[in-house]
């Protein structure tokens, strides 16, 4: 496996059994998947199915009970905590339902918090950092607080954080999830722009409407895929 | 550094936004840092600066100790003059012993406290004299030895700083004396020495292994340790206990550091026991914010899950908790800095001057850099040990199921349950030890107190005075001196009566010694089972004025005299002790074992009096009547009908027409001379019971921040359980029964912890027992029931939720 042939993830016979007080609970079963670079793919199905849990090992929250995974060509399945954390730190830019912005923290602060922990200096910090706010049209709002800011500004600053490190993909739990309509069309609108300018994207949505923004939408049923289709012309 | 900067300023921000969560917490850490630092500052002060010499450790004391007891023993000169010749381990080694003297003849009579020592002690010590010279070798000659050195406060009280004092004759005891040096300002050891004169051995005192009253002293030779040292003496001592049994073989010898051996055994015991307790209050406002921070963190899950989504390692993630917990440990250590000095500034003004001149190192007790050192060292320590747990088990957490919506994180919600339960029940078994500590200290205190009210010592004025052997050669001018003080002082009006004793109960610091006595007709079979009594000498109106009652036989009466048969009155625990099946008046004692001591008559039996503190038992007392044998050193006692201290310039001008020449000392109510006696006691009590307060608040707010903090997670499960029919009655056993439960098991692990303690005070104490009610149930049933006021506040809380609102609370 090497990253020439174009392919960022791939995932062989993928499963996530949780056990809890002697149940076990089978969250995803056999699991194949592969994502290329540039692509941008979203993962459907109903409540339950799996979705978060599957998000959660692409963007190695979590880890697979059995299986596979590799990740720019390097194999990620069997990571220890403090490795998956600093690939995580570097290739995977996460942006959630419910922004999960730090209310403690500034824009500028909430947004520098990858950098931070990967050691950049505060010079190249700062310059990133304003770079990735001008991307998402926030650096007007350097210096605010996130409850200052309207749900869609929050998830553009949470946009911001994802895209400041420069990740090699974009993990996106339910974006527009916590917005109205049209802040999420707002929020949809600027993920596609990032994917028109190279960005690979995976998008878990329940929303019909913004599954289709994604040139392949992969479906979920039970814990397994169970239908993938192609958008023709999405995002373009 | 950077991210150092950023987490200290983020913590900053946390402590600020929960700032009443921070002042409790860092009131909490205030106490316990502040305890600690008082402590430690006066810790330092007894233990490790109680001498004011450089180069200390290199100086050692060799004295002599017996089982059960806890007062160390001087030598007798025989004994010293052979260390002194045999000894290698050591450059020089030197003596000295307690004395006082009259000074006169130059100004206003006084009672100076002065040392005999050997002409090298300052050598031995590696001071010299600022003024002047040391003493010369061949003044520790018989005959000889007509020099003295002033300490520097006499030299500025007396002679005010007269820099031509050199030369200058003083009388002391009505003899001549030449002043050739003067020493530097502090230095006053032993602690509070005035004077130094120059010690002589005759020939009788060059072989006496009997009378000890030489405290020794060595200078190590370099490159020999203290070990080495300590093994040859122990040899030396063995040799002489072999050749002369008789008068070592109950006898061990020590050789210990200056420092420690100024310092004092007693008082080394209870600072330890201080610092152990302070040490205690600490780790319970640890674990007080150890449940604040378990809480704070708790409501902080998703923010961490973030975190650690975004790339922040487990250590970058504790390390950021902890900063934020050392910030507040810091911050508590600043207030606790202005709580030590409070505190020192409180305990050094209350203690009387007369006594704190004799605290080895009390007056170097002060905020130094050390402090500010162990102040710092332990808020680190302090926000470790809180944060350290809290942020573990938050690290730990289930980031994907946090950062979900409704997620919380409560993965290790179980454990962090428990590892609070845990340090609640940790709380209460540390407060029980410490009240129980606190309790029995106070009620010893307190049984001291009582002890001594049958004297109706308020109303009682005392005074010491020594008849100087130039003036009051003969026992029949000692007699007549005493005779005509009495009848005089007895004069004054509103003064009940007059009169005289060795030593009053609590005189000189409670530090009365027993001596020697025989019996007739019952020889000794070992030496190391020798008799011993309290000896005193009394006026035959002492018992009634201290109301001291008789048991048998009679009190001491005026034609009691020299002309008469020798008699005694005994104390009813010498009569038990000695004469335990028979009745012990008509039986004949003798002082000592000398021939030339005449027997005594037993004629009467009396009550025992409490002399001292540290005095577990009561000690057999043997009296004599003055006019068979009248003292030098005297306490005179009045029985006044008001304030004593309104008779003292009557007294006074009594002295002055009977001996203008005498001075008189130590004039004080006897009411005063037992209080600061005890005071030291009173100090450890008051500072215990203070401490065991605190430990009682802060386990109840330990008690309250985790019941009320559960209620607050319980807040849906209460819904339900109301919901479903629960009552009010129910909620409340609910959340009580939980707190007290924790209560329950660490007053079940705390109580033999606190047993243990007991049995080791009690040995010490008089007036505690091991097995004391009041600290076993009632000090249990206060904490039990400050626990359950502190679960049943969030009870409360807890019945007022209303159903529908916590059904949807999530």
């Amino acid at each position: 496996m090497t990253e020439s042939n174009g392919i960022l993830i791939k995932m062989e016979g993928v499963k996530k059994v949780f056990y809890t007080d002697e149940v076990e609970t089978h969250a995803l079963s056999e699991i194949h998947l592969e994502i290329l670079k540039g692509q941008y793919i979203s993962i459907a199905g109903p409540s339950g199915c799996g979705k978060s849990t599957l998000l959660s090992i692409l963007g190695l929250l979590d880890s697979p009970t059995d299986g596979n995974y590799w990740l720019n060509g390097q194999p990620v399945s069997k990571l220890t905590i403090s490795e998956r954390t600093r690939i995580r730190n570097r290739e995977i830019g996460f942006i959630f339902q419910a922004f999960n912005l730090i209310g403690d923290l500034t824009v500028y602060e909430n947004v520098e918090l990858p950098l931070t922990y990967r050691g950049t200096g505060a010079a190249e910090r700062k310059q990133k950092v304003q770079h990735a706010l001008e991307r998402v049209g926030m650096a007007h709002r350097l210096r605010h607080y996130p409850s200052q800011l309207s749900g869609g500004q929050q998830q553009r600053v949470a946009v911001a954080r994802a895209l400041v490190g420069d990740p090699l993909i974009l993990m996106a739990d339910e974006p527009t999830g916590n917005l109205d309509s049209k802040n999420g069309e707002a929020v949809m609108e600027l993920l596609r722009d990032l994917h028109r300018n190279g960005a690979t994207i995976c998008m878990v949505t329940h929303d019909e409407r913004y599954a289709h923004f994604a040139e392949r939408n992969i479906h979920l049923f039970d814990g397994r895929i169970v239908d993938e289709t192609r958008e023709v012309g999405a995002s373009a | 550094m950077d991210t150092v900067r950023q987490d200290v300023r983020y913590a900053l921000r946390m402590l600020w936004k929960h700032r009443f969560a921070t002042f409790v917490c860092a009131g909490a850490l205030a106490l316990g840092i502040g305890a600690n630092t008082a402590i430690f500052s006066m810790a330092e002060a007894f233990l490790l600066h109680p001498v004011p010499l450089e180069d200390v450790n290199r100086i050692v004391a060799m004295v002599d100790s017996q089982p059960q007891r806890v007062e160390n023993s001087p030598v007798a000169p025989a004994t010293y003059l052979e260390w002194q010749s045999q000894a290698n381990s050591f450059e020089q080694v030197g003596a000295y012993a307690w004395d006082g003297v009259n000074f006169t003849g130059d100004t206003t009579p006084q009672k100076i406290q002065d040392f005999l020592v050997t002409t090298n002690f300052f050598s031995v010590l590696g001071v010299q004299p600022q003024l002047g010279r040391d003493f010369l070798a061949e003044e520790g000659q018989p005959g000889r030895n007509q020099e003295l050195i002033l300490s520097h406060g006499l030299w500025e009280r007396r002679y005010a700083s007269d820099p031509k004092i050199l030369g200058k004759t003083v009388k002391v005891n009505g003899k001549p004396f030449t002043i050739v040096g003067v020493m530097a300002k502090g230095f006053d050891y032993p602690m509070s020495a005035e004077a130094w004169l120059p010690m002589a051995f005759d020939a009788k005192a060059r072989v006496d292994r009997e009378h000890r009253q030489l405290w020794v002293l060595g200078r190590l030779k370099p490159k020999v340790s203290i070990v080495q040292a300590k093994a040859e003496m122990l040899t030396l001592a063995r040799r002489q206990a072999d050749a002369f049994p008789d008068f070592y073989k109950s006898f061990q010898l020590r050789v210990l550091p200056l420092g420690e051996y100024t310092a004092g055994d007693l008082n080394r015991q209870y600072t330890l026991l201080l610092l152990g307790a302070v040490a205690f209050v600490l780790l319970i406002a640890c674990a007080d914010v150890a449940n604040v921070q378990f809480a704070r963190v708790s409501g902080r899950q998703k923010e961490l899950a973030v975190r650690t989504a975004m790339g922040a390692s487990r250590s970058r993630i504790v390390r950021q908790l902890l900063i934020e917990s050392v910030m507040l440990s810091l911050f508590g250590a600043v207030i606790g800095l202005f709580v030590a000095q409070w505190a020192l500034t409180l305990i050094l003004s209350h203690m009387p001057p007369d006594i704190a001149r004799y605290v080895a190192g009390w007056k170097t007790i002060h905020l130094d850099l050390g402090a500010f050192l162990f102040t710092f060292v332990i808020a680190l320590a302090s926000g470790i040990i809180s944060g350290i747990a809290p942020s573990l088990m938050s690290s730990r957490a289930n980031i994907s199921e946090t950062l979900k919506e409704s997620g919380r994180g409560a993965s290790s919600g179980r454990a962090r349950h428990r590892l609070r339960g845990a340090l609640v029940i940790a709380e209460v078994a540390l407060s029980l030890i410490l009240l129980v500590g606190a309790g029995l200290l106070v009620k010893g205190f307190h049984a001291l107190l009582s002890v001594n009210q049958r004297y109706h010592p308020e109303t009682l004025l005392t005074l010491n005075l020594d008849l100087p052997d130039v003036q009051y050669p003969q026992k029949s001018a000692r007699a007549a001196f005493h005779d005509q003080l009495l009848a005089s002082l007895a004069t004054i009006p509103r003064v009940q009566s007059a009169a005289m004793a060795t030593a009053v109960p609590y005189s000189n610091g409670g530090g009365i010694s027993g001596d020697g006595f025989s019996i007739e007709n019952r020889p000794l079979e070992k030496r190391e089972e020798a008799r011993s009594a309290i000896m005193e000498t009394i006026s035959p109106n002492y018992f009634a004025l201290m109301n001291i009652g008789l048991r048998d036989g009679r009190v001491f009466a005026d034609s009691d005299a020299d002309n008469t048969q020798p008699v005694a009155v005994i104390s009813g625990s010498l009569a038990r002790r000695y004469f335990p099946d028979e009745n012990p008046l008509g039986k004949k004692v003798r002082v000592g074992d000398d021939d030339s001591n005449p027997w005594l008559t037993v004629v009467g039996v009396v009550d025992d009096v409490h002399y001292n503190w540290l005095q577990k038992n009561d000690v057999p007392t043997l009296y004599r009547p003055y006019r068979q044998n009248p003292p030098r050193y005297t306490t005179v006692v009045l029985r006044t009908d008001g304030d004593p201290l309104a008779f003292v310039s009557a007294v006074r001008s009594k002295f002055a027409a009977i001996d203008s020449e005498l001075p008189i000392y130590e004039v004080k109510s006897l009411d005063v001379v037992i209080n600061e006696s005890i005071v030291g006691i009173a100090y450890v009590a008051a500072m215990m019971a203070a401490i065991g307060v605190i430990a009682l608040v802060l386990a109840s707010v330990g008690v309250y921040g985790v019941m009320s903090y559960s209620v607050s997670e319980r807040t849906h499960e209460m819904g339900i359980r109301m919901a479903m029919g629960a009552t009010a009655a129910a909620i409340h056993r609910l959340i009580i029964g939980n707190g007290m439960l924790l209560t329950a098991i660490g007053i079940a692990i705390g109580l033999p912890l606190a047993f243990g303690l007991a049995r080791a005070l009690s040995s010490l104490l008089f007036g505690v027992s091991a097995a004391d009610p009041f600290a076993f149930i009632g000090l249990p049933l206060i904490l039990a029931s400050v626990a359950a006021l502190a679960s049943y506040l969030p009870a409360r809380r807890a019945v007022r939720v209303d159903p529908l609102t916590a059904l949807r609370y999530e």
